[in-house]
């Protein structure tokens, strides 16, 4: 199934999975390591994301370019959202609120 | 009840599950995220096994290096699955059955010549030209 992409470009964490996309919005007010963004995830999104699926996600996102690593602070490793990173993130949100709306639209004409 | 404890072996034991790579970059880390998550009133079997699957997802995922790894596993195993059939054809083949020990070829034959080479005197001093003419009565 393809999907077409918004005015704002390709939308690179559609099939990101949603551990990355909260991880994203996790780091779009500032950097944050590994347990910061687990309790800040849980309180925004009542998610409670999982250590494994952290790291695997944090991985992918390093290796796509939209975080990179701070400096390490003794054991921990923080990360931060890249310009693209920010930028996907945006593009992602955008098309999500397009869906949203069209969503609600439909309920209302549905009368349901 | 050494609760805790039993928890942090638990969870170090399944870290040992991931690449070494990922161990040296998230190990230690890892360790304490799960320490603190437990203080936090996580389940250690939860937090094991939310390790255990993302070191099953690590070991999976596709990386340049680890694919080229396996091209090369990959093709060694192609190569010894293609020649151990071969080397079986070959020392069962119609030409081998009758002798297992097959003669070895002499050195002054030559491929059409029934009778041995004359010019024995370019051999090394400690070859007996000899013994090599009456092996030579059998053929090449």
């Amino acid at each position: 199934m393809s999907r077409r992409d918004g005015p704002g470009g390709q939308d690179v964490l559609r099939r990101a999975g949603e551990a990355s996309v909260l991880i994203l919005i996790s780091l779009a007010d500032g950097p944050k390591h590994g347990y910061a963004l687990i309790r800040d995830i849980g309180e925004l999104a009542g998610v409670e994301l999982g250590p494994g699926t952290l790291y695997g996600a944090l991985d992918r996102l390093e290796r796509l370019g939209l975080i990179e690593p701070l400096p390490a602070a003794e054991r921990r490793h923080p990360y931060r959202i890249t310009v693209p990173g920010a930028a996907a993130l945006r593009v992602h949100l955008d098309s999500l609120e397009r869906v949203s709306a069209a969503g609600r639209l439909r309920l209302q004409l549905g009368g349901i | 009840m050494g609760g805790p404890p039993r928890a942090g072996r638990l969870v170090e034991g399944v870290l040992r599950c991931y690449p070494a790579r990922w161990r040296r970059r998230h190990g230690e880390e890892a360790a304490e995220l799960a320490a603190l998550l437990i203080q936090d009133g996580a389940a250690a079997g939860s937090i094991a096994w939310n390790y255990l699957t993302g070191a099953a997802r690590e070991w999976l995922t596709p990386r340049p290096g680890r694919r080229l790894r396996l091209a090369v596993c990959a093709l060694a195993a192609v190569v010894c699955s293609l020649s151990i059939p071969a080397g079986l054809l070959a020392s069962t083949g119609p030409a081998h059955a009758a002798s297992t020990n097959p003669a070895p070829r002499h050195p002054l034959c030559r491929p059409g010549s029934p009778a041995p080479v004359r010019n024995a005197s370019s051999l090394p001093a400690h070859r007996h030209p000899s013994t090599r003419e009456t092996r030579h009565d059998r053929s090449c």
